[in-house]
């Protein structure tokens, strides 16, 4: 056995020294000294505290918060304004104005495949923050740019999906004048 | 009084033995026993057996993808409850939802968890891309583990979005509506894709149930395949480790 576990150990030292030398050290700090610890049970029972302290998060949130049941779907009876989920409200943003095509399909399309292109694209090795402005800069402004029309689909789009000034989440959907 | 004795102490080997079949190392008191454990464990397997501190300093990962694993597996089997009570027809979906919230014990709880749980996955999966953009830890040799992880974003986006139409209720329906609107300004393939994902012109009951199978059975089993692959290639080509 202890012969065994020592030619894992040193398997596993040699692979990481390979895997150090394709990440070019001069771009990575090498933490080749860094303190080796067993994962079992420290590292295990961190994982562990996150995830009861996630699920003290939601139980409590879910006792005093009631996910939303409207009246039931009517096909005839449209809410105004009517909403796609939070996640895709930027989306509809865009959609109010620009044009459709340009909006629901390129625009989504070429977003998704820029970032699985973004390894590719990102030619500076270099993993520091001070090294990499360009792309920290240009990925801020793109998570800014999401978090904003986000929040102005959900919160500033009243009847019509006009702009409103009001927090327009509170209010009740209307179909017509009359409550849905 | 041999005798009692004797069969006292046999029941208590095969005990410790019942035990030891499934613990095999006893508590890790020390780090030999630890590593022993990890390594023989099926539910510990997935992680290394040694890591550097500095890999796994929270302040690094915020554990953002270990949260965002851990709600799939809360939605899994807070879902799983939700499922013994709904049925996915237009005649029965609604009045199935009231059921849940009013009669079934602990029915709006686990719906209520379900949702949130559904709301905070889309955010920490997001959150989880944003922390290894920023640290850069796409570049070589994970170019290909970043690709799976977005998938799984999507992926993320549509079980959240699959889910959203199934209450029946106002919301959902026309959620869906305009949400499959934008499929349809696709160039040619637009209107044929809105078809096949509403099974009709419009929601309607064919829709309900496309939305349902691909919320319980074919999303979650492609999302689960990507994840094998991903925590795979972390192993694999090794913890990015901190800046």
């Amino acid at each position: 056995m202890a012969t065994e576990a020592r030619d894992r150990i040193a398997a596993r030292d040699r692979v990481e020294a390979r895997r150090r030398q394709a990440e070019a050290p001069s771009t990575v700090r090498d933490d080749s000294d860094d303190e080796m610890i067993v994962s079992f049970p420290e590292f295990i029972f961190k994982e562990f505290i996150a995830a009861v302290a996630m699920t003290v998060f939601l139980v409590l949130v879910s006792i005093f918060l009631q996910a939303p049941l409207l009246g039931q779907a009517n096909p005839g009876v449209t809410p105004n304004p009517s909403k796609a989920p939070w996640y895709f409200l930027g989306l509809q943003e865009l959609l109010s104005r620009f044009p459709p095509l340009m909006a629901g399909v390129a625009f989504p399309t070429f977003v998704i495949v820029l970032m699985i292109l973004v390894p590719f694209l990102d030619r500076n090795p270099s993993r520091r923050p001070s090294e990499r402005k360009v792309a920290i800069i240009l990925f801020g402004l793109y998570m800014v740019i999401v978090v904003a029309l986000v929040i102005i689909g959900t919160f500033f789009r009243g009847h019509e999906f006009i702009w409103n000034w009001g927090w327009v989440l509170g209010s009740p959907q209307t179909c017509g004048g009359a409550a849905c | 009084m041999k005798v009692i004795r004797g069969a006292v102490d046999e029941m208590w080997s095969v005990m410790e033995q019942m035990v030891g079949s499934v613990f095999r190392h006893g508590l890790p008191l020390t780090d030999k026993i630890a590593a022993r454990t990890a390594l023989t464990n099926f539910v510990l397997h997935i992680h290394p057996v040694r890591v550097r501190r500095s890999w796994i300093r929270m302040s690094y990962t915020l554990c953002l993808g270990g949260l965002s694993f851990f709600l799939f597996i809360v939605l899994t089997v807070t879902g799983l409850y939700l499922m013994f009570y709904y049925v996915p027809s237009i005649n029965h979906a609604y009045q199935d939802m009231r059921d849940l919230q009013f009669v079934v014990t602990f029915g709006g709880l686990i719906r209520n968890m379900h949702r949130w749980a559904a709301h905070a996955m889309v955010i920490t999966v997001w959150l989880h891309m944003a922390r290894v953009f920023l640290t850069g830890s796409y570049k070589k040799p994970r170019e290909f583990n970043w690709g799976v992880g977005t998938v799984l974003l999507l992926i993320t986006l549509l079980l959240s979005f699959t889910g959203y139409l199934l209450p029946w209720d106002q919301l959902s329906i026309w959620a869906v509506t305009v949400g499959t609107n934008m499929a349809k300004y696709a160039p040619i393939a637009g209107p044929y894709t809105r078809y096949l994902m509403l099974g009709g012109h419009a929601v309607g009951d064919a829709t309900l149930l496309r939305f349902y199978v691909m919320h319980v059975v074919g999303l979650p089993l492609i999302g689960f395949l990507l994840m094998v692959v991903h925590f795979w290639r972390v192993r694999k080509d090794g913890f990015s480790g901190g800046l």
